[in-house]
């Protein structure tokens, strides 16, 4: 994307007798293709087949007056008449004294996020995503599976970011991704910066038609009541770390809204399970959330928030870094580079064992009218399978209720390696209710 | 914004000429939106944010049936007939890849125009006195309940859209959106909770209309609970007599009947058999009734869908039995409902699916619950009970307050939604419980309808985020709703 017209509009424009002092812009461009399945129809027009172009940037000016603007801007209007859009861009300044600075140049780290044959597909070479799709499609014919959606993608995106400062990096990558749903209820894929490996894609095929079957065989009988809960990788996810990551942001953190407190941070003292750690690391290679620099400019790099169960630092932008008097830091862009641990992994057939009479979760609903300040959690499990001696059996339906931080605080936590996971399982002991038990 | 949209007549028209010419039907899409978004926290404005989204989709259906979308954020003609030309041929590769198609019905053309009556108004507005008045209405919630953390917000959008069809179809609407809204969270020493509240009304100066008022007693509301739920002990898990508020019937119409009702998902959904709706079953008891329609003004209104069909009203449920779905043009056929225009796109780069807009429970003969919904608290919704007669069937009752969202799965039939309070009311004391999910089935939800107290409340707002794209969604009931104990339906439980 061409910016020249906008820099020199930043350099000249004069609204209420302020000009821009300081400026920082995100310019992102991508491109895209989309193979959509509804109910086993390809280019359905509910999930057609998509191809998208798009470019924008994000703004954030600090005025001569200290006042500050922030927003996006269209390529439609970065080709128009700009003194216009600035216009509007003044109109809507504010004083935020925290986010008033930009960051000046600096290196930035070298990481893999281009991957050549997903660039191919992201321009319409539907090569391997057509040949994936149709490995779903013949697969799942073979099992008696009522219906399935889904959709194979892959993007090629570059970003640049640069300051009044003198910062100026760019960065390219690609990301392709699948996702598969049957019966209209349990799913799984994968999404990274190149496609995952034959095996690993097969085997991830095979292990969700295999719960597709295990949900459909009735499960044990089980009574209402505290009970070892195998959580899954993406119950994890979806919950665990997504509650965690809330409590560790800067805004939360500073406006005081979440469980954790600003003088917890660099404290000493731990305020959950003394190994546990969550770390970041954007620059392994060619996974989802690798990347060079964030929004801001801030370079990737290694970075911890939990260490041993105490914290180290929020998550950190440049405007709430200043409010915390703080560095700003890396953030997660996906969640297969942060890294949630504690105490050695249970093999999964050891975490079997060891949840006898207990309840592997695969999926929760409701994850987001959670209380994540608190860390109360009620939620519904709809998918789970019964585990009868270190075995899994079938299906079993209730709701999960407990708290979160009281449970990452408890010493029977443990973690559970899952196959081809980068997130763990978690087992604990927390109440479930069975859907057909009685108050 | 719509001046721009204005623009595309002939665009429009030579679009429709390059696919008809192609053996395509096409589908085309022009969107321009613009939302400016202030939040106050402490005396001070906290963060502002401006922003826009506009482009072109243009959905071509090839003569096999095959579907492609291909989108573009700018309105210049050259690159989007270079665009509708890609998304023909690969429409038509599409053709050559394994399963069959679904070809378009043929439809009537529709030309309408409706837009926003003051579009105007919203350039007018003056993010600097925005801060200002939303910083007089923090203070006043504080000034009545002090001791907890308050942020306040408020968002202003105009939506346009202009959708062409290579049969003549040319729609342009507008949709003007505001709201409030306040989030509260307690700052004891203790645990902590946050507990939020909204108003929405379409006019740029809902900050200062009369129905602030409304707003700030609602706020009030939320800073009160927020700063009493911590030390407030969990509820016991299982099946109780609930009374729910018209916010949480809002979430019971939307998650556990309006989702499987969309005939996208009829092939799956616990509403249909091989693939059509269960039309005249009996899902819910013979005073009860599911709605969903547009309504003027209303977060979710929606007067034309995304594929350029009027939208129409629908009961889901008459009177205890299955009657209508939401349906677009390819799902009403083969689900066997009538078109009511239900197909809603978040942007003009989403493949429209059909979604709810108000979508509300209607009781014959509710009970009066006089004033203003405002008015009542868990003593006033107790005394409406005991005049009622319900303690004297239901010694104690579980009264869940506030909608914080839901969730469902269509093919099942669960469904889940939350609450921001519980109070247990019995006859001789109230009692106030952490939130817990409510879940269940949806047969059993509804079944369990007994008695209704009010007049309909349809503004209880929210979003809705079905196959990853997030529209407005809203709706309500009646003031409050009874319902009795059913083993399908369930209150989550205690930690």
């Amino acid at each position: 994307m061409k910016l020249d017209r906008l820099l020199a509009a930043l350099a000249s424009f004069r609204g209420d007798g302020a000009a821009v002092r300081d400026w920082s812009l995100l310019a992102t461009e991508s491109r895209g293709l989309t193979f959509g399945v509804k109910d086993r129809e390809l280019g359905n027009p509910h999930a057609p087949l998509a191809l998208e172009e798009s470019g924008d940037v994000r703004y954030r000016l600090v005025w001569s007056d200290g006042r500050v603007s922030r927003g996006n801007l269209e390529r439609r209007q970065i080709e128009g008449d700009l003194s216009e859009t600035l216009g509007y861009a003044r109109a809507a300044a504010y004083d935020d004294p925290d986010a008033a600075w930009v960051l000046g140049s600096r290196p930035m780290p070298e990481v893999a996020m281009l991957d050549d044959d997903a660039a191919a597909l992201a321009r319409g070479d539907t090569g391997l995503l057509a040949d994936r799709l149709e490995r779903v499609r013949s697969r799942i014919e073979r099992e008696a599976i009522r219906t399935w959606s889904g959709s194979f993608s892959a993007h090629d995106s570059t970003a640049r970011v640069l300051t009044s400062a003198g910062l100026d990096a760019q960065a390219r990558g690609t990301v392709v991704g699948w996702h598969v749903v049957v019966n209209g209820e349990i799913g799984d894929g994968f999404s990274a910066r190149r496609a995952e490996a034959e095996a690993a894609f097969e085997a991830r095929l095979e292990r969700l038609l295999e719960l597709a079957r295990r949900l459909e065989r009735p499960g044990p009988t089980i009574p209402a009541g505290a009970r070892p809960v195998l959580l899954a990788p993406r119950v994890v996810e979806a919950y665990v770390l997504g509650t965690l990551l809330e409590n560790l942001s800067g805004p939360t953190v500073a406006h005081g809204e979440g469980h954790f407190r600003r003088e917890q941070f660099g404290s000493g003292h731990p305020v959950l399970r003394e190994d546990l750690e969550l770390r970041l690391d954007p620059l392994q290679p060619l996974r989802r959330g690798t990347y060079r620099f964030t929004a801001e400019g801030v370079p990737a790099a290694p970075c911890v928030f939990i260490e041993r169960g105490r914290l180290v630092q929020p998550l950190l932008d440049l405007k709430y870094a200043r409010r915390l008097g703080l560095d700003p830091t890396p953030l997660p862009l996906g969640l297969d580079t942060l890294h949630f641990a504690g105490s050695p992994p249970l093999a999964l057939p050891d975490a079997l064992a060891a949840a006898d009479d207990g309840v592997l979760v695969l999926s929760v609903l409701g994850v987001h009218t959670q209380d994540d300040g608190s860390g109360d959690f009620s939620l519904a499990a709809p998918q789970a399978l019964g585990i009868r001696g270190g075995a899994l059996a079938g299906r079993l339906r209730g709701t999960l209720s407990g708290n979160l931080f009281r449970l990452l605080s408890d010493g029977g936590l443990r973690f559970v390696a899952f196959e081809d996971e980068p997130t763990p399982g978690l087992l604990l002991r927390c109440r479930f209710d069975p859907q057909d038990s009685r108050a | 914004m719509t001046g721009e949209l204005e623009r595309l007549e002939e665009l429009g028209a030579e679009l429709g000429r390059r696919a008809r010419a192609a053996g395509s039907f096409l589908i085309a899409r022009a969107q321009n939106r613009s939302v400016r978004r202030l939040v106050v926290r402490r005396g001070t404005v906290e963060d502002v944010a401006i922003g826009s989204t506009s482009g072109q989709g243009l959905q071509v259906t090839g003569a096999g049936g095959r579907t492609a979308l291909a989108s573009r954020d700018d309105f210049r003609p050259e690159p989007t007939l270079a665009l509708l030309q890609r998304a023909i041929e690969a429409a038509r590769r599409a053709e050559s890849l394994p399963g069959t198609g679904c070809p378009p019905p043929s439809l009537a053309p529709l030309r309408r125009r409706l837009l926003a009556a003051d579009e105007a108004a919203f350039g007018r507005i003056r993010l600097d006195e925005v801060g200002r008045r939303l910083v007089e209405i923090e203070s006043e919630i504080l000034g009545r309940v002090p001791g907890v953390q308050l942020s306040v917000s408020f968002r202003a959008e105009i939506d346009a859209w202009r959708i062409f069809r290579s049969d003549g179809t040319d729609v342009l609407f507008s949709i003007p959106r505001c709201a409030l809204t306040a989030q509260a969270t307690s700052d004891d020493d203790g645990a902590r909770h946050a507990v939020s509240t909204a108003l929405f009304g379409p006019e740029p100066d809902l900050p200062w209309s009369e129905r602030a008022a409304m707003f700030v007693r609602r706020g009030e509301w939320a800073a009160r609970l927020a700063r009493e739920l911590p030390t407030a002990p969990p509820h016991a898990a299982g099946s109780f007599p609930l009374v729910i508020d018209y916010a949480l019937a809002k979430g019971l119409a939307h998650e556990a009947f309006g989702h499987a009702a969309e005939a996208d998902g009829y092939r799956s959904s616990v509403l249909a058999r091989d693939g059509r709706l269960r039309r005249g079953d009996v899902v819910g008891a013979r005073h009860v009734s599911v709605i969903d329609e547009p309504l003027a003004g209303d977060h979710a209104w929606q007067p034309i869908s995304a594929n350029g069909v009027a939208r129409e009203r629908a009961v889901i449920v008459d009177h205890g039995r299955l009657e209508d779905g939401l349906s677009d043009l390819w799902s009403a056929g083969p689900g066997g409902v009538r078109l009511t225009g239900a197909a809603r796109a978040e942007t003009f780069r989403h493949a429209p699916q059909p979604r709810m807009t108000n979508i509300r429970i209607e009781v014959d003969s509710p009970l009066p619950a006089p004033g203003a919904f405002e008015d009542y608290g868990p003593a006033e919704v107790r005394q409406l009970l005991s005049d009622a007669g319900v303690l004297r069937r239901h010694p104690r009752v579980a009264f869940l307050s506030g909608y914080s969202g839901g969730q469902v799965n269509p093919t099942t039939g669960d469904f889940v939604f939350n609450c921001r309070a519980i109070y247990e009311l019995g006859r001789d004391r109230i009692v106030l419980h952490k939130p817990a999910i409510f879940s269940g089935s949806m047969f059993g939800a509804l079944q369990s309808v007994r008695e209704a107290f009010g007049p309909l409340q349809l503004d209880a707002i929210g979003y809705c985020g079905k196959w990853g794209q997030s529209v407005p969604s809203s709706g309500g009931s009646h003031y409050f709703l009874v319902l009795d104990p059913h083993p399908a339906v369930r209150l989550g439980g205690a930690a």
